[in-house]
């Protein structure tokens, strides 16, 4: 092979040989440049199994950006809403940073690997803007997206299944991190809402590591698994996702697109009192005249998934939208995240409508749904985060 | 250390003093605090010793603000000097006001069409010198506060009585290029040659470059021509001195500031670079926004505010010569009193443009530009005897040559820049008794000034007005709660206008009284 060429089109990932021969709707997705299953086999087996068994979901696509020297943690602190201070070394954060204006570039999970060492996993190209965020602090930052592999491995039997693979991470609680062999590093995190971990290691290893895990899953009904099965658990867990929840502010071509971490319901995750962080003084100012828009958990009557769909008040005036909607399987509900601009969704919350088309056979029929606003995930089981989890 | 400082202000250059003056006149308790031994930066008279004393950097008034003199109530002694514009076959120019003449007398035939332009320049230059004394206008929001709609009614209001055909004009030249309108206007030669090199003097720009339209009619501000202050420049920033400590402000030098204290997004005063605390409700930096981003530290920061802090334009391209001479020079061509004016050495805008050229490229050029002037003639009190100091403003130099600077290279700039004037003075090289170079290298270490630029920060159209020093921070206050910029960095710019200063000034007192 011409080692010269430059790829066009989407490019293979790690394991993309494992998924190839698993694949039978051959649907396939671009991911950050990767080929990505979209489904694997079906949505519905393979959604059944994050809430039953154990699926395996390749996030290599994910950026990783590693970030190291005595003012890493100084460099974090200013940049990311919440205290990197107290996220503990073998500890993983959930973090989302906003530009000067208190607009969400993105957010992702902070890995502390030492008291100078940091991984920040997330969806959008960040290395430029980490760069100017480092500059001023004694830091090195490193692109290592393609340097480091992950395997998402979730659902109730996930922690059998590595137990079987010989790893026992039964003292490990949600939200830790730990190097567990030479080159592979586990931590309790995921985005499913519930029991599961992911599994990091160097590019050329995670073909070795899914093989591991694959036999070890014989017995605990693991599956391999694509975004639509994915999307539907994170949904119902609650989870927001750039570019459909919110848009991160630096992809954003048009005014007036971004949206402040209070917006977005993550208000009591800014932490207001450790100094200053990337867009605290417009945060703060938002704080005072009050938010534009909120994001909310919605049930919405029928079963017709709402995805996209604009939202009425008194069935008339169009006050948000739905930015993810999905039919749970688990939950048996109509489930949505949507935004709604202030001040519905927060003092004014009732007589809102939900806009749908249906087609009954050739026949389209427009339908106003009522919603119901939820303030809990849709989606909550103890064993996500029990201690030592329970052996399903 | 007593109590806390209503404000500390960093840097006792003209602005800072302006600043300070400012805030102890409306009551405040206020320290100054300089890293030099004296007041002045930019604005210093110094002794270069043989009994002559004359301007360190720069050496004359182009626009300083009548309402900065007025409002400080200073006095100053000064007086305004023609500008002739030496001319190589020795049919030098004498330029005063609106009027143009031959200096050995008689009709200048571009007299007429001189005396439109530079009416019309001044013109418009008053339009624009109107924005000078109060902040940018703000568009932060969308023009949010009736202020700010005020601020730009009557912006549009004023140039709207310009009439249509000067709104148009106005318009049409305001971003152009110097050379350009000034050649439409006026033949190539020593005329045109000192328009063009006070369009461009202390940037980095040829006339030919866009925005030098905005730089002429900045320095024309308050109707164009020069001052020399009595007692050198220094006589200024001693007024300033004097008006600030007057108002009961405090003075502290060899004080260099080593950090901005900053506490819950706040400013609490600063250290001392011998380590002494000073606490204080403000700080008013009149550095330039990095090195004032750098005081109080990167984390304080928005991260764009530091990217744009870094990417501030600021490269100087002015080099000093300060001459002590044993006798006033002879310039054939030019009487007693005419010597004693502003020489321009820029014999057409072409030579402006071209000499221009070598600093893209780190080098001097061969053919300067020089702005000199002889202020012993005028202020006999500057030197003993018959000595005089011949101060010269000098482009292009960039601030530092490929290589580097080396004894060699200042040598051959200051001899570039003695045979240069030698053209007009032939009788020159003899009567040096010393000379003194500073480099815009030399003037940054000086003066703390980024590239050693006169303005601190370049001023074309992307660092000007609501823009100046950059995008998000053109209104004085610098991010943290209680931190401004009252420097040339700020809006309206360099020069010793004064205006800077006294803005920063009134926005702080404006945030305390609201």
């Amino acid at each position: 092979m011409n080692t010269h060429t430059v790829p066009i089109g989407l490019v293979p990932g790690p394991v993309h040989d494992r998924l190839e021969a698993l694949s039978r709707a051959k649907s396939w997705m671009g991911w950050a440049g990767y080929i990505s299953p979209a489904v694997l086999e079906t949505a519905e087996f393979e959604y059944f199994a994050i809430r039953n068994q154990t699926t395996l979901f390749d996030i290599s696509p994910m950026h990783k950006y590693r970030i190291t020297g005595p003012g890493a943690e100084a460099m974090l602190n200013r940049m990311v809403i919440r205290d990197v201070t107290r996220i503990a070394p073998g500890r993983v954060g959930y973090v989302m940073w906003c530009d000067q204006d208190g607009m969400v570039i993105d957010d992702g999970t902070l890995f502390r690997l030492g008291d100078a060492d940091f991984r920040l996993c997330c969806q959008e190209l960040m290395y430029s803007w980490l760069l100017d965020a480092g500059w001023g602090f004694d830091v090195q930052i490193i692109d290592e997206s393609h340097r480091v592999a992950g395997l998402s491995l979730q659902g109730p039997t996930s922690w059998s299944l590595l137990k079987e693979a010989g790893l026992d991470l039964g003292d490990m609680k949600p939200f830790d991190c730990r190097q567990v062999e030479p080159g592979l590093m586990i931590s309790r995190t995921g985005f499913t809402g519930d029991l599961g971990y992911e599994l990091w290691t160097g590019w050329d290893g995670a073909g070795a590591l899914w093989d591991r895990l694959w036999a070890a899953g014989r017995n605990w009904g693991l599956r391999a698994i694509g975004y639509v099965a994915l999307n539907i658990a994170r949904i119902e867990a609650g989870f927001i996702a750039a570019g459909m929840e919110f848009q991160p502010v630096h992809a954003a071509r048009r005014l007036h697109r971004g949206r402040t971490p209070i917006e977005l319901g993550f208000g009591r995750m800014v932490h207001w009192d450790k100094g200053h962080f990337n867009g605290r003084r417009a945060l703060l100012g938002q704080l005072g005249k009050g938010s534009r828009y909120s994001l909310v958990k919605v049930d919405i009557a029928g079963f017709k998934p709402a995805h996209g769909a604009l939202i009425y008040h008194r069935k008339r005036r169009e006050v948000g939208y739905v930015t993810s909607g999905v039919w749970s399987p688990t939950t048996k509900r109509n489930i949505a995240l949507a935004e709604l601009k202030a001040p519905y969704g927060t003092t004014r919350t009732d007589d809102l409508w939900v806009e749908l088309y249906v087609n009954e056979e050739g026949r389209w029929d427009r339908r106003m749904l009522p919603l119901t606003i939820q303030d809990k995930p849709f989606f909550i089981n103890p064993r996500a985060r029990a201690t030592p989890p329970g052996p399903f | 250390m007593s109590g806390v400082f209503d404000a500390v202000v960093i840097g006792a250059g003209h602005n800072g003093l302006a600043a300070a003056a400012t805030l102890a006149r409306a009551g405040m308790r206020v320290l100054v605090v300089e890293r030099a031994k004296t007041v002045g930066g930019m604005a210093k008279t110094v002794d270069w010793g043989a009994g002559a004393k004359g301007p360190e950097i720069a050496h004359l008034l182009y626009n300083l603000s009548p309402a900065v003199t007025r409002d400080l109530k200073l006095s100053l002694d000064t007086r305004s000097l023609p500008t002739i514009a030496l001319s190589p076959d020795g049919a030098h120019a004498v330029m005063d006001g609106a009027s143009l003449i031959f200096a050995a007398g008689g009709m200048h035939p571009q007299a007429a069409d001189y005396a439109a332009l530079h009416e019309r320049l001044c013109r418009f230059a008053a339009f624009l010198g109107q924005l000078s004394d109060k902040p940018p206008p703000s568009l932060a929001g969308g023009l949010a506060s009736l202020r700010d709609i005020g601020g730009m009614a009557r912006l549009g209001l004023g140039l709207k009585r310009m009439g249509k055909a000067d709104m148009r004009e106005f318009l049409r030249v305001i971003l152009s290029n110097a050379h350009d309108l000034i050649l439409d206007e006026l033949p190539d030669g020593p005329i045109a040659g000192a328009l063009a090199a006070d369009a461009v003097r202390g940037v980095w720009a040829g006339p030919r470059g866009p925005g030098s339209v905005f730089t002429l009619l900045y320095r024309m501000g308050q109707g164009g021509g020069a001052a020399l202050p009595i007692g050198g420049i220094g006589a200024v920033t001693d007024a300033l001195a004097r008006a600030a400590t007057t108002a009961g402000a405090e003075l502290r030098f060899g004080a260099g500031v080593a950090s901005v204290e900053v506490e819950a997004d706040t400013v609490r005063g600063v250290t001392l670079e011998d380590g002494t605390k000073i606490a204080a409700t403000a700080v008013l930096s009149s550095l330039a926004p990095l090195p004032s981003l750098h005081l109080a530290g990167a984390a304080h920061f928005d991260v764009e505010t530091t990217r744009r802090a870094r990417k501030v334009r600021a490269k100087g391209t002015v080099a000093k010569l300060n001459i002590v001479l044993k006798s006033a020079p002879d310039i054939p061509g030019l009487t007693d009193a005419q010597t004693a004016g502003r020489l321009i050495v820029a014999p057409s805008a072409a030579y402006v443009e071209s000499a221009f050229n070598p600093v893209k490229y780190g080098a001097v050029s061969k053919h300067p530009v020089i702005e000199a002037v002889i202020p012993s003639l005028t202020d006999p009190s500057l030197c003993d005897g018959d000595r005089q100091v011949l101060s010269a403003v000098v482009q292009y130099v960039p601030h530092t040559p490929e290589g580097g600077w080396t004894d060699a290279g200042r040598a051959a700039l200051t001899r570039r820049i003695i045979d240069t004037l030698a053209a007009y003075m032939p009788g020159l090289p003899e009567l040096i008794e010393g000379k003194t170079l500073l480099t815009p290298a030399d003037i940054e270490h000086l003066t703390g000034a980024p590239g050693g630029h006169w303005h601190h920060a370049e001023m074309s159209i992307d660092q000007l007005l609501t823009v100046r020093p950059m995008n998000g921070m053109a209104r004085y206050a610098f991010g943290v709660s209680g931190l401004y910029l009252c420097g040339a960095s700020a809006h309206p710019g360099g020069d010793v206008t004064g205006s800077p200063g006294p803005n920063a000034a009134r926005r702080l007192l404006q945030e305390r009284s609201a």
